[in-house]
């Protein structure tokens, strides 16, 4: 029998669907269906999981939307909602395959931040708790809580309803770069000790897959999927036993997971195949070539400064030009990389400690261990991270005169 | 990003805030309390007490020495703060500048050290 833990994530969504779909108020819809939730994670183990998981899940998050309906109605304006409670309960919806498609557009909302989008996404979509929410993100539970009910309002406000918006690659756009975010903020995580940052890769892998059975023609949801698997795939290996980076070049690469790096590989030649270029295609491209060396010595970095050089030409990024700088030093010899960086005035990175990071490196392999040491320690001193600080000063004091 | 609004005190603005005037400012301040709680970016907030109540704590060679006082004879103190978890510096500068201290002495915003860290 499957367990309650693998069939609720999946049900989530498909539960919330078809409750949005029948009364449409997304913010009430997805406390009632929150609540099913935790009263299937109390019951079922006990009890045992129903016969129609589905069913049992839609029947209870009715009954509580209602609920909620009735106690707000008295207090106000009974007439307005009162229709709503008219439709019959009894009819149970099969889900539809686009209702996550819908879900994810409508917490992705542009009225909303990042941050906002990327909770709400968490909760509506992927079926976690406000308190696991608030766990990765290391912040209270009523912060969450309230960043939470704040995020719906502002979605109430805006008038946004179910369905395919007009802008919709537009959309679909920001629905990609939360999903990304989401990875990001659980691959940074420095160490096992933070298990449920970690996670949070597991669950924009999980969304992202769910979004590409969606939409199987969508290159840049397969590269999108594809660059997850393959830098998930150097997780065992990013970080040393009490939580210190490991740069990419010094990765024990027996750690990296096979099985992701070949479903990742297989995407990237399927999406590059087929349809435009698209920066995440790119990335993931960029990724399967660091995957494939068996050293860093034998990455192919001619390749990879090619495929930086398209990434820049389609969306100018700083952040992209410093990773080219990077590669350009490797294929070409530092000072190509350093003559790189000069061309780099962006006011997004001023300030930006790898912008030093990455010039201390070229300058280290470029012998000028002065240089390099002291760009290191503006770096060092730039970072608001622990481990990158720790990692920084590590660099700046091993970097001696030879 | 998480930020830490140190407050600034000192002797005088801490007869202010507690005198007859006060009353104004302290609902300043829970007007912009009840803002950042309801938007879902205050993380924690406290007041320190009078430094006068300090005990300063050394180890030397082992053996713990605990002194009265401030550790630093400084006109300002360090009198409470707010943790904010906001968007950019530019938003916790902005709420630095609405804490009713700003007006007397200092706040200092300064961001809070990540655990996480980009691969290199």
């Amino acid at each position: 029998m499957t367990s309650t833990e693998d069939l609720l994530p999946t049900l989530a969504p498909q539960v919330l669907g078809v409750l949005v779909r029948r009364y449409r108020q997304f913010d009430l819809c997805e406390d009632a269906v929150q609540e099913a939730l935790l009263a299937a994670t109390a019951q079922w183990p006990g009890e045992g999981v129903p016969d129609n998981p589905h069913g049992w899940l839609v029947t209870v998050a009715a009954r509580r939307f209602v609920d909620a309906v009735r106690s707000e109605n008295a207090s106000r304006r009974r007439e307005e909602r009162a229709a709503v409670l008219e439709e019959p309960l009894s009819g149970i919806e099969s889900p539809q395959s686009d209702d996550t498609l819908s879900l994810l557009v409508l917490c992705c909302h542009p009225a909303l931040s990042p941050p906002s989008q990327l909770a709400l996404t968490l909760r509506a979509v992927g079926g976690l708790t406000t308190a696991e929410i608030a766990a990765a993100f290391l912040v209270p539970e009523t912060t969450m809580a309230q960043r939470i009910s704040r995020a719906k309002k502002t979605i109430r406000a805006a008038g946004a309803t179910f369905g395919t918006p007009d802008d919709v690659e537009d959309r679909l756009a920001v629905v990609r770069h939360v999903l990304y975010l989401m990875f990001n903020e659980g691959y940074t995580a420095s160490s096992g000790q933070v298990l449920a940052r970690t996670e949070l890769t597991g669950e924009a892998i999980r969304l992202t897959r769910m979004l590409r059975r969606t939409l199987p023609d969508d290159g840049e949801v397969a590269g999108l999927l594809a660059l997850m698997l393959l830098t998930d795939a150097r997780r065992p290996s990013r970080t040393g036993p009490n939580g210190d980076l490991v740069p990419l070049a010094e990765q024990d690469r027996s750690l990296w997971d096979a099985t992701s790096i070949a479903e990742g590989t297989a995407l990237v030649e399927e999406a590059l195949a087929r349809g435009a270029l698209g920066p995440y295609k790119l990335q993931a491209a960029i990724g399967a070539l660091h995957a494939e060396a068996a050293t860093a010595e034998e990455t192919d970095w001619a390749q990879i400064v090619g495929l930086y050089e398209l990434l820049g030409k389609l969306s100018p990024n700083p952040v992209y030009t410093l990773n080219h700088a990077v590669a350009l030093g490797m294929a070409c010899g530092p000072r190509a990389g350093l003559d790189l960086l000069t061309t780099l005035d962006d006011e997004r990175l001023a300030g930006n400690h790898r912008v030093a990071a990455v010039r201390a490196h070229l300058l280290e392999l470029a012998g000028e261990p002065d240089a390099a040491r002291e760009q290191y320690r503006i770096a060092a001193r730039q970072t608001s991270s622990l481990p990158e600080r720790r990692y920084l000063e590590g660099r700046a004091s091993s970097t001696r005169a030879r | 990003m998480k930020y830490m609004l140190m407050i600034y005190d000192n002797p005088e603005t801490r007869s202010v805030f507690f005198g007859p005037d006060g009353d104004a400012l302290m609902a300043e301040m829970d007007a912009l309390m009840a803002e950042l709680t309801e938007s879902g970016e205050l993380v924690s907030t406290d007041a320190l007490a009078d430094p006068a109540s300090s005990k300063v704590v050394r180890v030397r060679d082992g053996v713990p020495a605990i002194t009265d006082g401030p550790l630093a004879e400084a006109k300002e103190h360090f009198g409470g703060y707010l943790i904010v978890d906001c968007d950019s510096e530019a938003r916790a500068v902005e709420i630095a500048a609405r804490w009713p201290s700003a007006k007397f002495t200092a706040m200092e915003v300064r961001p809070i050290l990540d655990i996480s860290g980009e691969e290199m």
